[in-house]
Protein backbone atom coordinates (compact mmCIF):
# COMPACT_ATOMS: atom_id res chain seq x y z
CA UNK A 1 0.00 0.00 0.00
CA UNK A 2 1.31 3.54 -0.95
CA UNK A 3 1.76 5.99 1.31
CA UNK A 4 -0.94 9.09 2.03
CA UNK A 5 0.96 12.31 2.94
CA UNK A 6 -1.19 14.46 4.49
CA UNK A 7 -0.43 17.98 4.75
CA UNK A 8 -2.83 19.88 7.64
CA UNK A 9 -2.87 23.81 7.18
CA UNK A 10 -3.43 25.84 9.71
CA UNK A 11 -2.71 24.37 13.91
CA UNK A 12 -4.75 26.40 15.77
CA UNK A 13 -7.54 24.30 18.31
CA UNK A 14 -8.92 22.53 14.75
CA UNK A 15 -5.26 22.15 13.07
CA UNK A 16 -4.46 20.74 16.11
CA UNK A 17 -6.93 18.12 17.02
CA UNK A 18 -7.25 17.63 12.89
CA UNK A 19 -3.59 16.10 13.09
CA UNK A 20 -3.57 14.13 16.19
CA UNK A 21 -6.71 12.38 14.80
CA UNK A 22 -4.93 11.58 11.50
CA UNK A 23 -2.32 9.74 14.12
CA UNK A 24 -4.99 7.23 15.13
CA UNK A 25 -3.49 3.96 14.67
CA UNK A 26 -6.88 2.50 12.78
CA UNK A 27 -9.03 3.43 10.40
CA UNK A 28 -11.98 2.08 8.07
CA UNK A 29 -11.08 -1.20 9.89
CA UNK A 30 -7.36 -0.73 8.64
CA UNK A 31 -4.35 0.37 9.53
CA UNK A 32 -3.71 3.43 7.17
CA UNK A 33 0.10 3.76 5.87
CA UNK A 34 0.27 8.01 6.52
CA UNK A 35 2.67 10.50 6.24
CA UNK A 36 1.08 13.68 8.42
CA UNK A 37 2.70 17.55 7.84
CA UNK A 38 1.44 20.34 9.94
CA UNK A 39 1.44 23.86 8.91
CA UNK A 40 1.34 27.27 11.07
CA UNK A 41 2.17 30.50 10.80
CA UNK A 42 2.82 31.22 13.95
CA UNK A 43 6.46 30.43 15.64
CA UNK A 44 5.48 30.08 18.98
CA UNK A 45 3.29 27.49 18.41
CA UNK A 46 5.86 25.58 15.94
CA UNK A 47 8.23 25.07 18.59
CA UNK A 48 5.39 23.98 21.12
CA UNK A 49 3.87 21.53 18.41
CA UNK A 50 7.32 20.21 17.80
CA UNK A 51 7.80 19.47 21.30
CA UNK A 52 4.76 17.60 21.50
CA UNK A 53 4.26 15.92 18.26
CA UNK A 54 7.92 14.82 18.27
CA UNK A 55 8.94 12.71 15.13
CA UNK A 56 4.98 11.76 14.47
CA UNK A 57 4.35 14.46 12.48
CA UNK A 58 7.02 17.10 9.71
CA UNK A 59 6.09 20.50 11.17
CA UNK A 60 6.55 23.35 8.82
CA UNK A 61 6.86 27.00 9.51
CA UNK A 62 4.78 28.86 7.19
CA UNK A 63 5.25 32.58 8.16
CA UNK A 64 4.13 34.25 4.54
CA UNK A 65 0.97 32.08 4.75
CA UNK A 66 1.67 30.99 1.10
CA UNK A 67 1.26 27.35 2.21
CA UNK A 68 4.52 26.14 0.46
CA UNK A 69 4.03 22.47 0.92
CA UNK A 70 6.57 19.10 0.11
CA UNK A 71 5.91 18.22 -3.68
CA UNK A 72 4.57 14.47 -2.26
CA UNK A 73 1.46 15.63 -0.42
CA UNK A 74 -1.32 14.23 -2.04
CA UNK A 75 -4.48 15.53 0.43
CA UNK A 76 -4.25 18.73 2.22
CA UNK A 77 -7.02 19.97 4.96
CA UNK A 78 -7.23 23.67 5.73
CA UNK A 79 -7.55 24.66 9.25
CA UNK A 80 -7.44 27.91 8.61
CA UNK A 81 -10.15 30.50 10.25
CA UNK A 82 -13.13 30.62 7.86
CA UNK A 83 -12.50 33.20 5.05
CA UNK A 84 -9.05 32.64 5.31
CA UNK A 85 -9.41 29.41 3.32
CA UNK A 86 -10.50 30.16 -0.40
CA UNK A 87 -7.03 31.09 -1.67
CA UNK A 88 -4.88 28.23 -0.73
CA UNK A 89 -7.61 26.01 -1.35
CA UNK A 90 -7.62 26.99 -4.81
CA UNK A 91 -3.76 27.01 -5.24
CA UNK A 92 -3.53 23.37 -3.53
CA UNK A 93 -5.95 22.07 -5.90
CA UNK A 94 -4.76 23.56 -8.80
CA UNK A 95 -1.35 21.90 -7.88
CA UNK A 96 -2.92 18.59 -8.11
CA UNK A 97 -4.10 17.69 -4.48
CA UNK A 98 -7.34 16.68 -2.93
CA UNK A 99 -8.79 19.28 -0.73
CA UNK A 100 -10.78 19.43 2.31
CA UNK A 101 -12.08 23.02 3.47
CA UNK A 102 -13.39 23.52 6.80
CA UNK A 103 -15.04 27.08 6.73
CA UNK A 104 -18.18 27.73 7.67
CA UNK A 105 -18.39 31.28 6.28
CA UNK A 106 -21.33 31.47 3.28
CA UNK A 107 -19.46 33.41 1.35
CA UNK A 108 -16.22 31.66 1.25
CA UNK A 109 -18.31 27.94 0.84
CA UNK A 110 -20.29 29.72 -2.15
CA UNK A 111 -16.64 30.33 -3.61
CA UNK A 112 -15.57 27.20 -2.78
CA UNK A 113 -18.38 25.29 -4.68
CA UNK A 114 -17.32 27.38 -7.73
CA UNK A 115 -14.17 25.82 -8.12
CA UNK A 116 -15.93 22.73 -9.08
CA UNK A 117 -15.17 23.37 -12.51
CA UNK A 118 -11.55 23.54 -11.43
CA UNK A 119 -11.35 20.49 -9.58
CA UNK A 120 -13.25 18.28 -12.27
CA UNK A 121 -10.23 19.77 -14.79
CA UNK A 122 -7.31 18.50 -12.56
CA UNK A 123 -9.45 15.25 -11.72
CA UNK A 124 -9.12 15.95 -7.86
CA UNK A 125 -12.04 16.25 -5.11
CA UNK A 126 -12.53 19.91 -2.97
CA UNK A 127 -14.34 19.07 -0.44
CA UNK A 128 -16.39 21.96 0.84
CA UNK A 129 -17.62 22.71 4.56
CA UNK A 130 -15.89 19.50 6.44
CA UNK A 131 -16.48 20.59 9.88
CA UNK A 132 -19.28 20.45 12.48
CA UNK A 133 -21.71 22.46 10.75
CA UNK A 134 -21.87 22.67 7.80
CA UNK A 135 -19.73 18.91 7.72
CA UNK A 136 -21.45 16.38 10.68
CA UNK A 137 -24.43 18.08 9.58
CA UNK A 138 -24.07 17.43 6.26
CA UNK A 139 -23.91 13.36 7.22
CA UNK A 140 -26.81 13.64 9.26
CA UNK A 141 -28.52 15.08 6.85
CA UNK A 142 -27.47 12.73 4.10
CA UNK A 143 -28.07 9.88 6.52
CA UNK A 144 -31.76 10.77 7.66
CA UNK A 145 -33.04 10.67 4.15
CA UNK A 146 -32.49 7.42 3.53
CA UNK A 147 -35.17 7.05 5.66
CA UNK A 148 -37.58 8.92 3.73
CA UNK A 149 -38.83 7.92 0.27
CA UNK A 150 -39.14 12.06 -0.48
CA UNK A 151 -37.16 15.11 1.53
CA UNK A 152 -39.28 18.70 1.42
CA UNK A 153 -37.51 20.40 3.83
CA UNK A 154 -34.15 20.43 5.62
CA UNK A 155 -33.77 22.48 8.89
CA UNK A 156 -30.33 22.52 10.72
CA UNK A 157 -29.75 24.08 14.20
CA UNK A 158 -26.30 24.42 15.94
CA UNK A 159 -25.48 24.91 19.36
CA UNK A 160 -21.74 26.23 20.16
CA UNK A 161 -18.34 26.81 18.84
CA UNK A 162 -14.76 25.32 18.56
CA UNK A 163 -12.10 27.83 19.18
CA UNK A 164 -11.59 31.43 19.18
CA UNK A 165 -11.70 31.96 15.12
CA UNK A 166 -15.09 29.69 15.60
CA UNK A 167 -16.57 32.13 17.75
CA UNK A 168 -16.22 35.20 16.49
CA UNK A 169 -17.33 33.82 13.18
CA UNK A 170 -20.34 32.93 15.29
CA UNK A 171 -21.01 35.81 16.07
CA UNK A 172 -20.31 37.47 12.06
CA UNK A 173 -23.18 34.55 11.81
CA UNK A 174 -25.73 36.07 13.54
CA UNK A 175 -24.97 39.66 13.06
CA UNK A 176 -25.45 38.80 9.31
CA UNK A 177 -27.96 37.70 6.62
CA UNK A 178 -29.30 34.27 6.87
CA UNK A 179 -29.47 32.71 3.19
CA UNK A 180 -32.48 30.35 3.07
CA UNK A 181 -33.28 28.22 0.48
CA UNK A 182 -37.37 28.14 0.15
CA UNK A 183 -39.23 26.68 -3.10
CA UNK A 184 -36.52 26.97 -5.50
CA UNK A 185 -34.98 30.31 -4.55
CA UNK A 186 -32.62 31.59 -2.37
CA UNK A 187 -34.26 33.69 0.54
CA UNK A 188 -32.27 36.46 2.42
CA UNK A 189 -33.55 37.00 5.96
CA UNK A 190 -31.55 38.96 9.02
CA UNK A 191 -29.81 37.23 11.36
CA UNK A 192 -31.37 36.95 14.61
CA UNK A 193 -34.79 36.90 13.17
CA UNK A 194 -36.81 33.56 13.31
CA UNK A 195 -36.61 32.40 16.77
CA UNK A 196 -37.41 28.26 17.11
CA UNK A 197 -37.07 26.46 19.92
CA UNK A 198 -35.10 23.83 19.06
CA UNK A 199 -34.40 20.40 21.49
CA UNK A 200 -30.60 19.50 21.03
CA UNK A 201 -29.37 15.92 22.99
CA UNK A 202 -28.96 16.30 26.79
CA UNK A 203 -27.80 17.78 28.61
CA UNK A 204 -28.18 21.06 26.36
CA UNK A 205 -31.93 20.09 25.88
CA UNK A 206 -33.34 23.29 24.74
CA UNK A 207 -32.39 26.38 23.25
CA UNK A 208 -33.51 29.50 21.16
CA UNK A 209 -32.13 29.40 17.46
CA UNK A 210 -31.90 32.39 14.90
CA UNK A 211 -31.53 32.59 11.90
CA UNK A 212 -27.68 33.51 10.98
CA UNK A 213 -25.35 33.73 8.34
CA UNK A 214 -24.78 29.83 8.04
CA UNK A 215 -23.17 27.88 5.19
CA UNK A 216 -25.21 24.51 5.51
CA UNK A 217 -27.94 25.25 3.37
CA UNK A 218 -25.09 26.29 0.12
CA UNK A 219 -23.94 22.80 0.17
CA UNK A 220 -26.75 20.65 1.40
CA UNK A 221 -28.87 22.28 -1.60
CA UNK A 222 -26.78 20.66 -4.11
CA UNK A 223 -26.83 17.41 -2.64
CA UNK A 224 -31.05 17.57 -2.31
CA UNK A 225 -32.11 19.09 -5.40
CA UNK A 226 -35.61 18.00 -4.82
CA UNK A 227 -36.14 20.00 -1.73
CA UNK A 228 -38.13 22.97 -1.19
CA UNK A 229 -36.68 23.95 1.84
CA UNK A 230 -33.43 24.16 3.82
CA UNK A 231 -32.92 27.04 6.72
CA UNK A 232 -30.01 26.89 9.34
CA UNK A 233 -30.27 28.44 12.85
CA UNK A 234 -27.82 28.84 15.92
CA UNK A 235 -28.71 28.76 19.12
CA UNK A 236 -28.14 31.96 21.32
CA UNK A 237 -28.88 34.02 24.42
CA UNK A 238 -31.47 37.00 24.82
CA UNK A 239 -28.08 38.06 26.04
CA UNK A 240 -26.33 37.29 22.81
CA UNK A 241 -29.13 39.44 21.06
CA UNK A 242 -29.33 42.41 23.33
CA UNK A 243 -25.54 42.93 23.13
CA UNK A 244 -25.36 41.77 19.05
CA UNK A 245 -25.19 45.65 18.48
CA UNK A 246 -21.99 46.36 20.64
CA UNK A 247 -18.25 45.44 19.88
CA UNK A 248 -17.37 42.39 22.00
CA UNK A 249 -14.21 43.46 24.20
CA UNK A 250 -13.52 39.89 26.04
CA UNK A 251 -11.76 37.57 24.12
CA UNK A 252 -13.41 34.45 23.32
CA UNK A 253 -11.87 30.93 25.24
CA UNK A 254 -9.28 29.09 24.11
CA UNK A 255 -12.06 26.48 23.26
CA UNK A 256 -15.66 26.42 23.67
CA UNK A 257 -17.64 24.41 25.71
CA UNK A 258 -19.87 20.88 24.55
CA UNK A 259 -22.04 22.15 21.56
CA UNK A 260 -24.43 19.69 19.60
CA UNK A 261 -26.56 19.87 16.11
CA UNK A 262 -29.30 18.74 15.43
CA UNK A 263 -30.67 18.18 11.65
CA UNK A 264 -34.19 18.02 10.95
CA UNK A 265 -35.97 16.23 7.79
CA UNK A 266 -39.43 16.41 6.85
CA UNK A 267 -40.92 14.57 3.78
CA UNK A 268 -43.02 11.31 2.83
CA UNK A 269 -42.75 8.02 3.68
CA UNK A 270 -44.80 5.21 2.32
CA UNK A 271 -47.28 7.93 1.65
CA UNK A 272 -47.49 9.64 4.76
CA UNK A 273 -45.83 12.42 6.00
CA UNK A 274 -42.64 12.10 8.17
CA UNK A 275 -40.31 13.71 9.91
CA UNK A 276 -36.75 12.10 11.13
CA UNK A 277 -34.38 14.38 14.07
CA UNK A 278 -30.61 13.63 13.81
CA UNK A 279 -28.60 15.11 17.18
CA UNK A 280 -24.63 15.31 18.01
CA UNK A 281 -23.19 16.12 21.12
CA UNK A 282 -19.82 17.32 21.24
CA UNK A 283 -17.28 19.30 21.96
CA UNK A 284 -17.36 21.64 18.15
CA UNK A 285 -13.69 21.28 17.43
CA UNK A 286 -13.33 17.45 18.71
CA UNK A 287 -16.31 16.89 15.93
CA UNK A 288 -15.44 19.37 13.77
CA UNK A 289 -11.64 17.77 13.56
CA UNK A 290 -12.49 13.89 13.37
CA UNK A 291 -14.96 15.00 10.52
CA UNK A 292 -12.17 16.56 8.53
CA UNK A 293 -9.96 14.05 8.93
CA UNK A 294 -11.84 10.90 8.16
CA UNK A 295 -12.74 12.66 5.25
CA UNK A 296 -9.23 13.20 4.45
CA UNK A 297 -8.58 9.39 5.09
CA UNK A 298 -11.75 8.29 3.22
CA UNK A 299 -10.02 10.64 -0.01
CA UNK A 300 -6.98 8.83 0.75
CA UNK A 301 -7.98 5.30 0.24
CA UNK A 302 -10.90 5.44 -2.36
CA UNK A 303 -11.47 6.79 -6.11
CA UNK A 304 -14.11 9.75 -5.29
CA UNK A 305 -15.35 11.57 -8.25
CA UNK A 306 -13.70 14.84 -8.91
CA UNK A 307 -15.27 18.09 -8.28
CA UNK A 308 -16.30 20.58 -5.38
CA UNK A 309 -18.84 18.63 -3.00
CA UNK A 310 -20.59 18.94 0.69
CA UNK A 311 -20.00 15.77 2.61
CA UNK A 312 -23.44 14.63 2.29
CA UNK A 313 -22.56 14.45 -2.14
CA UNK A 314 -19.59 12.82 -1.49
CA UNK A 315 -21.27 9.13 -1.69
CA UNK A 316 -19.63 7.61 1.86
CA UNK A 317 -22.32 8.78 4.17
CA UNK A 318 -22.37 5.66 6.41
CA UNK A 319 -18.52 4.89 6.05
CA UNK A 320 -17.98 8.24 7.74
CA UNK A 321 -20.43 8.17 10.28
CA UNK A 322 -19.13 4.88 11.09
CA UNK A 323 -15.61 5.52 11.57
CA UNK A 324 -16.95 9.08 13.51
CA UNK A 325 -18.48 6.81 16.02
CA UNK A 326 -15.72 4.25 16.21
CA UNK A 327 -13.71 7.68 17.38
CA UNK A 328 -16.55 8.63 19.36
CA UNK A 329 -18.68 11.16 17.40
CA UNK A 330 -21.74 9.40 18.57
CA UNK A 331 -24.95 10.69 16.32
CA UNK A 332 -28.43 10.05 17.69
CA UNK A 333 -31.45 9.85 16.26
CA UNK A 334 -34.93 11.63 18.48
CA UNK A 335 -37.70 8.93 18.47
CA UNK A 336 -40.93 10.25 20.02
CA UNK A 337 -43.95 12.92 19.83
CA UNK A 338 -43.43 15.24 16.83
CA UNK A 339 -42.52 18.59 17.50
CA UNK A 340 -39.70 18.47 19.68
CA UNK B 1 -55.17 65.97 27.92
CA UNK B 2 -56.16 63.50 30.21
CA UNK B 3 -57.19 61.24 27.63
CA UNK B 4 -53.55 61.47 26.44
CA UNK B 5 -51.95 61.26 29.85
CA UNK B 6 -53.79 57.94 29.99
CA UNK B 7 -53.02 56.76 26.42
CA UNK B 8 -49.42 57.49 27.49
CA UNK B 9 -49.79 55.16 30.39
CA UNK B 10 -51.78 52.32 29.10
CA UNK B 11 -48.75 52.35 26.33
CA UNK B 12 -46.59 52.47 28.80
CA UNK B 13 -47.19 49.73 30.98
CA UNK B 14 -48.38 47.57 27.85
CA UNK B 15 -44.66 48.05 27.09
CA UNK B 16 -43.01 47.20 30.23
CA UNK B 17 -45.17 43.79 30.56
CA UNK B 18 -44.17 42.47 27.46
CA UNK B 19 -40.91 43.57 28.19
CA UNK B 20 -40.77 41.46 31.26
CA UNK B 21 -42.89 38.22 29.60
CA UNK B 22 -40.27 38.67 26.48
CA UNK B 23 -37.33 38.58 28.39
CA UNK B 24 -37.93 36.48 31.53
CA UNK B 25 -39.73 34.00 30.07
CA UNK B 26 -40.73 30.53 31.40
CA UNK B 27 -39.62 27.07 31.15
CA UNK B 28 -39.77 25.56 27.59
CA UNK B 29 -42.35 22.85 27.53
CA UNK B 30 -40.20 19.64 27.14
CA UNK B 31 -41.56 16.79 24.24
CA UNK B 32 -44.65 14.44 25.89
CA UNK B 33 -42.72 11.51 24.72
CA UNK B 34 -39.46 9.90 23.38
CA UNK B 35 -35.97 10.64 23.49
CA UNK B 36 -32.57 10.42 21.90
CA UNK B 37 -31.14 6.69 20.95
CA UNK B 38 -27.71 6.54 19.77
CA UNK B 39 -27.22 5.37 16.20
CA UNK B 40 -25.58 1.98 16.51
CA UNK B 41 -23.97 -0.94 14.05
CA UNK B 42 -27.06 -1.80 12.28
CA UNK B 43 -28.16 2.37 12.19
CA UNK B 44 -24.72 2.79 9.91
CA UNK B 45 -24.75 -0.05 7.61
Amino acid sequence: MSTQRVAVLGAGILGVRITRELLSPRAFGESPNLAVTTVTRRVDRLNLLRNQFGSQVQMLSDETGTGQLPKDITTVIVARAAGEQYEVAKEQLTLGRDVITTSDDPAEVQRLLELGAVATSVGKTLVVGAAFAPGLSCLLASHASELLDRVDEIHIARHGAGGPACASQRLRALRGTATDWRDGAWVKRPGFSGRELCWFPDPIGARDCYRAALADPLVLVPAFPDVTRVTARLAATRRDRVLAPFPVWLPAPAEGGIGAVRVELRGERDGRREWVVYGVLDRPAVAAAATAAVTALWLGSRRVAPGATGLAGLGATSELLGELAFRGVRAAVFEGSQGS
Amino acid sequence: MRGLQRAVLALGLGLLVSLVVRFLGGDPTAPATGGWRELSGPDLR
